[in-house]
């Protein structure tokens, strides 16, 4: 039994290189400050790396896997793992520290994380370097490392199959990354289901450079909670608000796809590399004609009442199974932003990233880049290894695509992500590399959406488009992915009370609104804690050149560019609110002793 | 006809109930042609959980839902429902790539080849094999100090039905089998796509009684084009 109700008290702790593992216990304390997910993980980062500019791709660095205290519970929507370490991608404009980058999280949904706690962890940490490609196989209590030479190379759809032939159980869940992982890809992402990823800021990058193929965990038990009777109604409340109500439904019918049409109306959409922000041809692979031509079914995560998640499949020159998508960031990253309108060309591309193992928002961030590049001249056919390379071709695309998962020819430099394109193009291409801090930014254009440049700007991976469009919001996100919830059903306002009472029930830790932002502030600032340590200033918190020079020339948002003594201004104030030194970034002491950080600072 | 849907309803007492011998033809609209079939053939009705598997999401609320009411917890000197740990849920997500979910639980079979198949002898008093059919709740039973733990019903079942009996790791005693929660079915009442329902048991529906394997090629046939999902069976 655990010293702290809702949770079992421990990590798992694995470390590749000696094959030995352990089970950590974690302070009391930690679960109040940082609860789960997100938090916790941060804060074992925090521990574990003692010292700026470790090496991302070194032993040393952790990969966490953490669910929630809502994890392992049947909790609404309580389906996501957030993987959290030190980023591969990222990078400061000066540093004392030559492997410098920020933290980076990334957060997935499916069955995994309640898996975790089923098993009996509040999380998995993985360091060191198993000497060849291995996986994990954690069944309960027993822990194993086991050869994964016969998967070397494996395509993650194959892979999801074999793995499960191989351990001889459906029950296991699985999390694998692909041959871009392998190949050391930065921007690799990890799979889970074969559709699902923890696909931003690279921790499949840092998985492959552990020789970690996979991990597969089955579990038997769950945590406790410290009110039991309360913990009850409070589930009878979520369920109420959220199954089969109107939010649910309309969430369910389209999922985020919707937003393909409804932002490039709205023009904020990224398209052609962010020059613009409404897509003519967004209703050909928006959310209804996917539901048309495409979807056969809507897929839940863990204990969902929303299921946004959509398969089906395509027939003729690309045709075949679709695990999910079109999304909002996949649909508009390789479509809207390539001026691809293809459906079927679409979700090949799609399909394709995930099988590789790629992130779906930085491959289609760099083709975009490239097709770019290629329009003005800055690049030719050849440097392109014959490619070409031409707005709106699936097949290019698709070429340009397992080119960077093999770190083949051009893929080499591609894979490094737009920020090095643009250093060796040069050229003035830099003005349209669309990254904060050498992360690509995601599927939200900004020239008419000014707040959601100050989520790229300050996010603590670079470029998020999910941090939160304030001070406030992100501390909300942040404390929201440290519980294994997922975001789209707290879209739902009434969820909220209901969702804090679980917190509550489960803990035994009283939640409300303000104790709910304030731990999400202390997430946030230990984030900003450690990117400091490692270089990062309030002169990397800036957005690329385009959005301040190109004003959209189409669409409802037609001559719409962000101003910069605006941004400028904005961020001052947000350092301010957030009790930072607007000069530098810097979190000010006393901020950090209000949170009760003060004692960490190094 | 309440006393119908709580499933602890003898053939005897249907027919007085329906003052049967006169009005089979009442009986015929009140009831349909199955159970009326049933009340003349001396079989007793049966209902079971259906699943439509084009509702199905795979979110597994049922699992959480049959198991919190399956195993209740005291707390504060009064029985709860348990906090919904899916490892002991009755009915069972299934999932395969491409990606198919089969929610699997007892089709609550007339023919019973789980029972069948129990290498116990049959009680004198009683007539119970160590696996039986509850005459109450017409569920699936095991009496465990009888149970020899050979897992003949598991195989049978898995065999020749849905495969949910899952014998206990440790002792091989069978498992998992539907209680249908005393005429109350939960994995119903908490299933937020409504993929679930209550209804009389009849052989002639699709997918009756076959196991998810068999239900998930057939599905993934229809959605994708494919049946591969690898070796694994
Ligand atoms: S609760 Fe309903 S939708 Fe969810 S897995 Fe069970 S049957 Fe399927
Ligand atoms: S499904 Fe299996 S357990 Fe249920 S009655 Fe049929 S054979 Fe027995
Ligand atoms: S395991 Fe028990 S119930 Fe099943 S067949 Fe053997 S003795 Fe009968
Ligand atoms: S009816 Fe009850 S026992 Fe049977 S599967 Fe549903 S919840 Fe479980």
């Amino acid at each position: 039994m655990s010293s702290k109700a809702g949770y079992h008290g421990v990590v798992l702790s694995v470390d590749l290189s000696t094959g030995k593992s352990q089970k950590i216990p974690i302070p009391p304390e930690d679960f109040d400050n940082f609860v789960g997910g997100q938090g916790l993980g941060i804060k074992i980062l925090w521990d574990r790396l003692k010292r700026p500019g470790v090496d991302a791709l070194s032993p040393e660095n952790p990969l966490l896997f953490m669910p929630g205290p809502f994890s392992g519970l049947p909790v609404p929507s309580s389906s996501r793992t957030c993987v959290v370490t030190k980023s591969p991608i990222t990078a400061p404009r000066k540093s004392d520290h030559s492997h410098a980058s920020t933290v980076t999280y990334s957060n997935m949904g499916g069955f995994f994380g309640p898996e975790i706690r089923f098993a009996g962890y509040d999380g998995i940490v993985i360091t060191g370097k198993a000497p060849a490609l291995s996986y994990l196989v954690i069944d309960d209590a027993k822990v194993e490392i086991r050869d994964a030479g016969k998967f070397k190379g494996m395509r993650t759809d194959a892979f999801d199959r074999a793995i499960l032939e191989e351990l001889g159980d459906r029950k296991f869940k699985t999390v694998y990354i692909g041959p871009a992982g392998e190949n050391l890809v930065p921007y690799s992402s990890i799979l889970h289901t074969a559709g699902r990823a923890a696909g931003r800021g690279g921790s499949g990058c840092v998985m492959g450079s552990k020789n970690l193929k996979a991990i597969a965990v089955r579990g038997t038990g769950q945590p406790g909670v410290a009110d039991h009777a309360g913990f009850l109604s409070a589930l009878e409340k979520a369920r109420k608000v959220l199954n089969g109500s109107a939010y649910a439904k309309s969430w369910a019918e389209q999922g985020t796809a919707r937003g393909i049409v409804g932002n490039s109306k709205a023009g904020t959409e990224s398209v052609r590399n962010y020059r613009e922000g409404t897509f003519s041809e967004a209703e050909k692979i928006g959310g209804e004609a996917a539901r048309r031509d495409v979807w056969v079914r809507d897929i839940a995560c863990y204990c969902c009442p929303l299921a946004c998640k959509k398969s089906g499949m395509t027939r003729g020159k690309y045709g075949g199974v679709v695990h999910d998508g079109p999304e909002y960031e996949t649909g508009v990253m390789l479509g809207s932003n390539l001026l691809i309108s293809d459906m079927a060309g679409l979700l090949k591309a799609i399909t394709t990233i995930d099988d590789l193992g790629l992130d779906q928002i930085s491959t289609g961030n760099v083709i975009g880049f490239l097709m770019e590049a290629y329009e003005r001249g800055m690049i030719s056919r050849s440097f392109l290894d014959g490619i070409d390379l031409k707005w709106g071709s699936v097949d290019a695309t698709l070429a340009m695509i397992e080119k960077i998962a093999a770190k083949e020819g051009v893929g080499a430099l591609a894979a490094e992500g737009v920020r090095a394109l643009a250093w060796q193009i040069g050229k003035g291409s830099e003005k349209f590399a669309i990254h904060v801090k050498g992360l690509e930014l995601a599927a939200h254009n900004i020239q008419a959406n000014p707040p959601r440049g100050l989520s790229y700007a300050t996010a603590s991976r670079g470029a998020c488009h999910m941090s939160g469009d304030s001070a406030a919001m992100q501390n909300r996100r942040a404390m929201l992915d440290s519980t294994g919830m997922c975001f789209f059903p707290t879209f739902e306002p009434a969820l909220e009370e209901p969702m804090l009472s679980l917190l509550s029930a489960i803990t035994g830790r009283t939640f409300d609104k303000a104790e709910f932002e304030k731990t999400g502030e202390r997430i946030f600032n230990l984030e900003k804690m450690f990117n400091y340590r490692e270089g990062f200033r309030r002169e990397d918190d800036r957005l690329p050149d385009r959005f301040f020079e190109d004003a959209f020339t189409v669409g409802p948002k037609k001559g719409a560019v962000l101003d910069r003594d605006l941004f400028e201004t904005t961020l001052t104030e947000y350092y301010r609110e957030r009790g930072w030194d607007p000069k530098t970034s810097s979190p000010e002491k006393v901020k950090l002793k209000e949170l009760g950080l003060d004692g960490l600072s190094s | 006809m309440k006393a119908n849907d709580e499933g602890g309803y003898s053939r005897r007492q249907f027919l007085k109930g329906c003052g049967l011998g006169a009005g089979s033809l009442v009986l015929l609209g009140q009831f349909g042609i199955h159970s009326a079939a049933w009340a003349l053939s001396g079989e007793p009705v049966l209902k079971m959980v259906l699943v439509d598997y084009s509702k199905c999401t795979g979110c597994r609320t049922c699992e959480t839902a049959c198991s919190a009411s399956n195993h209740p917890v005291p707390v504060g000197g009064k029985e709860l429902p348990g906090l919904g740990n899916p490892y002991y849920a009755n009915i069972r997500l299934h999932n395969f790539n491409p990606d198919v979910d089969v929610a699997n639980v007892c089709a609550m079979c007339a023919d019973t080849p789980c029972v069948r198949a129990c290498r116990v002898e049959p009680d004198g008093e009683t007539g119970r094999r160590a696996l039986y059919r509850d005459e109450a709740t017409h569920t699936i039973r095991n009496d465990s100090a009888r149970c020899i733990g050979c897992r003949s019903c598991a195989w049978a079942c898995a065999s020749q039905r849905t495969g949910t009996i899952s014998p206990n790791p440790a002792t091989g005693k069978p498992e998992r089998m539907c209680t249908l929660c005393g005429g109350d079915p939960q994995c119903v009442k908490k299933c937020p796509f409504s993929a679930l329902s209550y209804v009389e048991v009849r052989n002639n529906r699709k997918f009756y009684g076959q196991g998810p394997e068999k239900i998930a090629a057939q599905l993934a046939r229809n959605w994708y084009g494919t049946a591969d999902f690898g070796g694994l069976k």
